[in-house]
């Protein structure tokens, strides 16, 4: 126990300095997989057979690949053809990753919608494009707060394997902690407990924001 | 001219061939009741006429223009062409002022103050007046039918249509909704709805259509069509609802 006092207190320095790193990567990742997911999962219900195949064979591959392989790879693959900072290849490759998963929350949550509502904006002279920006997107977005609130505290968990692409953020930073002061399980059990904080406070964000949303009872009741 | 004409329609679902060549006309100011049993095409039909269904053969006139489902921009034919559903499909994320104005904002381009001025008038008209600022969920399911009849009605149709509008309300609700739609009627609204309340049928309509099988079998004034069926299909679907 005094031992784990002590490295808190040694390595808190460095360890916040990692924590802003590990939520930079975490929120660049995640609003790019929000674009990515959403472009996916446009394709993937899109009539076009063409923009069908490369949403199933993205979302296929991603789902099908642990994600340290995927990091790896993106890593020295696109270092080989543009120079980047680790940061932002890991940032590029969990977006990546992430991506495949919000794409298909978001389908869901499309195909949720009841087709009554496209009926409605159709019949009132809305374009398909406009149905699904004024109409069907709104709603869709709302009922899929929860599912991605869990695929962004998964999102925040798995930006630590980036630690392996050299980057200093929370994993890396204990990494390397340890090596310095061969108390690996106090170092890594910190470096636990700032995880679990960061996703307990996520978790209150995510069910606020539920909350506030359903406050107003905005969504339909069930006919 | 006819608002609306339709020549040989047909349309199939697969296998199913729910229109088999229908022929119908609905002149300025007319208001046509659309009967039969269910599965007869009744709401196929209204759905063919703005093109939520496309046909599979003939020809939709409006207003003596043939529409190309090919060729034309359907989103300027609906447009003119205003829809109320059985189940409302207000948008539960809107509140009522902004059910009604959305399209006529978002479609016809119309400024927001106008837009609302719109709204708040036909809301006044069908008695929710008090109610532009609630959320749909928060409305009765007659509430609700007459926001979306003010919200078809923002766009300034030339026809409206009606498919079943009051067969999802309960009893006690039904009457106020009937009694906008007499109200239009009574306004010089041209109108086809299908509905199931004969007694209405026979107060608000002008021309009343027996529908079976893909078919419309008979039509007539409500008077001799209730009174004095000439057709056996009909007067055994008037026996059925009586």
């Amino acid at each position: 126990m005094p031992a784990l006092i002590e490295i808190g207190t040694e390595y808190a320095a460095p360890f916040a300095e990692a924590t802003l790193v590990t939520l930079r990567l975490t929120a660049v990742s995640l609003v790019l997989a929000v674009v990515i997911g959403l472009v996916i999962a446009l394709f993937k219900l899109s009539r076009n057979r063409v923009l069908n195949l490369i949403a199933n064979a993205y979302i296929g591959v991603i789902r099908g690949l642990p994600l340290i392989v995927q990091l790896m790879f993106l890593y020295f693959g696109i270092v080989q053809i543009v120079r980047l900072s680790s940061f932002w290849a890991g940032s590029l490759a969990l977006a990546v990753h992430a991506g495949a998963y919000v794409a298909e929350i978001f389908r869901g949550s499309i195909q949720s919608i009841d087709h009554g509502q496209t009926e409605a904006a159709r019949s009132l002279g809305m374009s398909k494009a406009k149905t699904y920006r004024l109409i069907v997107l709104p709603q869709a977005f709302r009922r899929a707060i929860p599912p991605l609130g869990n695929q962004f505290i998964i999102g925040l968990k798995d930006s630590s394997l980036v630690a392996y692409l050299g980057v200093q953020e929370l994993f890396g930073a204990a990494l390397s902690a340890q090596a310095e002061n061969f108390q690996p399980f106090e170092t890594y059990l910190v470096a636990g407990m700032y995880y679990l904080v960061l996703v307990l406070i996520f978790s209150v964000l995510v069910n606020r924001l539920e909350r506030g949303l359903s406050k107003g009872k905005r969504e339909a009741a069930p006919a | 001219m006819s608002i609306v004409s339709v020549r040989g329609l047909h349309k199939r679902f697969g296998d199913l061939e729910v229109l088999k060549g229908v022929d119908l006309d609905i002149e300025q100011g007319e208001v046509v009741v659309i009967i039969g049993p269910s599965g007869s095409g009744k709401s196929t039909l209204l759905r063919c006429l703005n093109f939520l269904e496309y046909p599979d053969e003939g020809e939709v006139w409006l207003r003596g223009r043939q529409v190309d489902p090919a060729a034309d921009d359907l989103d300027k034919v609906r447009e003119h062409i205003g829809m109320v559903f059985q189940h409302f499909n207000l948008f539960p994320h809107m509140n009522v002022l902004h059910n009604v104005t959305v399209a006529p904002v978002n479609v016809k381009g119309m400024e927001r103050k106008d837009a609302n001025a719109i709204a708040r008038d036909l809301l006044d008209k069908v008695g929710l007046a008090d109610k532009e600022k609630e959320f749909p969920s928060r409305l009765s399911g007659g509430q609700k039918q007459r926001v979306a009849i003010a919200r078809a009605l923002a766009m300034d149709p030339d026809i409206m249509m009606f498919d079943e509008a009051t067969s999802a309300l309960d009893p006690e609700l039904v009457g106020e909704v009937l009694g906008v739609i007499q109200d239009l009627a009574e306004g010089g609204m041209t109108m086809v709805l299908v509905t199931h309340e004969m007694g209405f049928a026979r107060e608000v309509a002008d021309r009343v259509i027996m529908m079976d099988d893909g078919y419309i079998i008979e039509e007539a004034a409500p008077a001799e069509l209730f009174e004095h069926p000439a057709e056996e299909r009909t007067q055994r679907f008037l026996s059925q609802v009586f």
